[in-house]
């Protein structure tokens, strides 16, 4: 059976090919999406958790929490709020870095939790006007302590390099908080506040608490909720699935089609088969094993290209750093399962039109 | 539970290898009864009765249009009849559930253009049956390379349809309707598309498998090549038998 279905699948060897293109298109949108919007969901979930804090507080009804701006004075309040063991305030500077524009600048308080929690690999901690470079952004820069880096037209001197072990705080650079306030003219201004919950207190219940001891604040702890609040998030997730769902369109049409017109031109040859014995179990078998081994080969073409096209889409919207595609086994499964399930829907077709014309019908077509 | 299904298992294999085995074959006795077959206003059959016995090569003459093909269509089971019907061993096997398998074990079909797949080899083409019955791989090639050697073609087992005669194309297709060891062959001209040379050739080949396999064979003919080799012939006019009736072969 297997060698029956090479031989058929090799007769036409453009026509499977360009099947399987089709459904390559298909699984590459799928992954690429599904990768990307695994990568937001992601950012977005570490934004929340900064310094490894127990959540985050925002601005209230933001389409996006990037742009999220807070006065700094409120800061004491949500220290006073009860199970509040810390609350430390951070700025984010997006676009702020001459040398690579979509490298985060983060403000934060050198006595904060966030900055305490940053592990020292190389150089030392920052003083005065000096700023950390993460890991990951030291390494894309080629920077080593002692150099110095352009902050919004300011040269700053690198006193170190740390890690975290978040990704976002790895590929940005901190500076102390008064400075990128007075960087980007708005002294009293925050973006978001980190908070840590004293022993004893649950998460929801402290969100809640400070949201409605600082109305317009939204506190943002679980990284499925952030994805969901953001509503920028939510925009693209939607993007992507409807993207998905046209290229699975496409990808099944081209496979529908295809399987059609090739168990059509073979009508006579399925006839034999039948007039030989062949059960229309075994026929369906070789019709399905034929629609599924051209879906594979695209599937496997279509994992890889897709892997690599999430990557090229968070380059090419210059969101490499707040994003980075995430590639997990149940992405590929996904990727898979779409694969397998386009061969099995463009063979159905196929076989409705094989086995609904009768054996001596079929033996009589040209 | 265990012990009668692996019965049943043991005893559907060696059914398979019997049936598998060239020359276990055994013929089958065709029982035409009262048998017509409409297409709309036009009958192409009309009331056709006749008896083939179990090992007798019978071949059936007209002219185009007579309904040589459609009678040959009923007793293969590939048609059904508007009225009467067709007996295998007196058993009506065209109706049921058992179609799929009786066409798998019973019945050979040899057809004019020979409808050999063009993209497999000749081996190929001869084990699709054997595919089609479950025959595992090895005894598949095994089977099909002693069949091609039968028909005289095994030194083209390799080669594809088209670079195969005519005459090579028909001893294929001859092999294919003899894979599955049945105990009734039909061919429907099966020497339409051939020279004399070729044509010739084709019939002796099946006269001679008819008397090493025992099996029956009809074969539906314009050639009066062919009704020469026949143990009996019947001739149709405007689909009824002609009132000859079965006429035996005259020495």
């Amino acid at each position: 059976m297997l060698a029956m279905i090479k031989v058929n699948l090799q007769r036409r060897w453009g026509r499977t090919a360009l099947t399987a293109l089709g459904v390559a298109v298909g699984v590459t949108t799928i992954v690429a999406m599904l990768a990307l919007t695994g990568g937001l969901s992601r950012s977005a979930g570490d934004l929340a958790k900064l310094g490894r804090a127990d959540f985050g507080v925002f601005q209230g009804g933001l389409a996006d929490l990037t742009a999220s701006s807070l006065p700094a004075s409120i800061v004491p309040r949500i220290e006073a709020v009860p199970g509040v063991a810390a609350a430390a305030p951070l700025q984010v500077v997006p676009h702020a870095l001459a040398a690579d524009s979509s490298i985060l600048v983060f403000g934060a308080e050198a006595q904060s939790f966030l900055v305490k929690r940053l592990v020292l690999i190389a150089g030392r901690d920052a003083a005065g006007k000096e700023l950390m470079v993460g890991s990951n952004a030291a390494a894309r820069l080629r920077i080593k302590p002692g150099q110095t880096l352009v902050i919004d037209g300011r040269a700053l001197r690198v006193a170190g390099i740390y890690r975290s072990g978040i990704s976002l705080e790895d590929d940005g650079v901190v500076l102390p908080l008064a400075l990128t306030q007075q960087l980007s003219q708005r002294p009293a201004e925050i973006s978001m506040i980190a908070i840590l919950i004293a022993p004893g207190y649950g998460e929801l219940a402290v969100e809640r608490s400070i949201e409605r001891a600082v109305p317009g604040t939204l506190a943002l702890g679980d990284p499925s909720e952030v994805a969901r609040v953001d509503t920028n998030s939510r925009i693209i997730n939607k993007a992507a699935i409807i993207i998905a769902v046209l290229a699975l369109l496409l990808g099944a049409v081209v496979v529908i089609n295809t399987m059609a017109m090739a168990v059509i031109e073979r009508r006579r040859e399925f006839g034999v088969l039948a007039a030989v014995g062949w059960s229309h179990a075994r026929i369906a078998r070789l019709i399905l094993g034929e629609s599924v081994a051209v879906s594979l080969v695209g599937t496997g073409v279509g994992l890889a290209v897709g892997a690599l096209a999430s990557v090229l889409l968070v380059h090419a919207l210059a969101a490499a750093t707040f994003v980075s595609p995430v590639i997990t086994l149940w992405v590929i499964g996904r990727g898979l399962i779409v694969g397998f399930a386009l061969g099995v829907l463009g063979s159905l077709f196929a076989l409705w039109q094989v086995l609904r014309v009768p054996t001596l019908k079929a033996l009589q077509r040209e | 539970m265990t012990r009668p299904l692996l019965q049943l298992l043991r005893s559907t294999r060696a059914r398979r290898d019997q049936t598998a085995r060239p020359g276990s074959a055994t013929g089958a006795a065709v029982e035409v009864d009262r048998v017509s077959r409409s297409f709309g206003e036009i009958a192409a059959l009309r009331e056709v009765s006749l008896s083939v016995a179990p090992g007798e090569l019978l071949v059936v003459t007209g002219r185009s249009g007579s309904g040589k093909s459609t009678l040959l269509n009923l007793i293969s089971g590939l048609d059904q009849p508007s009225t009467g019907r067709v007996l295998i061993d007196g058993e009506a096997v065209w109706q049921g559930s058992h179609v799929v398998r009786a066409r798998r074990e019973l019945v050979g079909l040899v057809f004019q253009q020979h409808l050999l797949l063009s993209e497999l080899t000749a081996r190929a083409n001869v084990e699709v049956p054997l595919l089609g019955a479950g025959v595992r791989s090895r005894e598949r090639r095994r089977h099909a390379l002693e069949l091609l050697e039968e028909v005289g073609v095994s030194d083209r087992a390799e080669h594809v349809p088209s670079m195969m005669s005519g005459g090579e194309r028909q001893r294929v297709a001859v092999a294919r309707a003899l894979a599955n060891s049945p105990r009734l062959l039909l061919a429907d001209e099966p020497t339409g598309s051939l020279d004399s040379v070729n044509a010739t050739r084709i019939i002796e080949l099946l006269v001679r498998l008819r008397d090493r396999r025992g099996m029956t064979v009809i074969i539906v003919s314009y050639d009066p090549v062919v009704g020469a080799h026949a143990d009996h012939t019947v001739t149709l006019l405007d689909g009824r038998l002609d009132s000859g009736g079965r006429q035996p072969l005259e020495a």
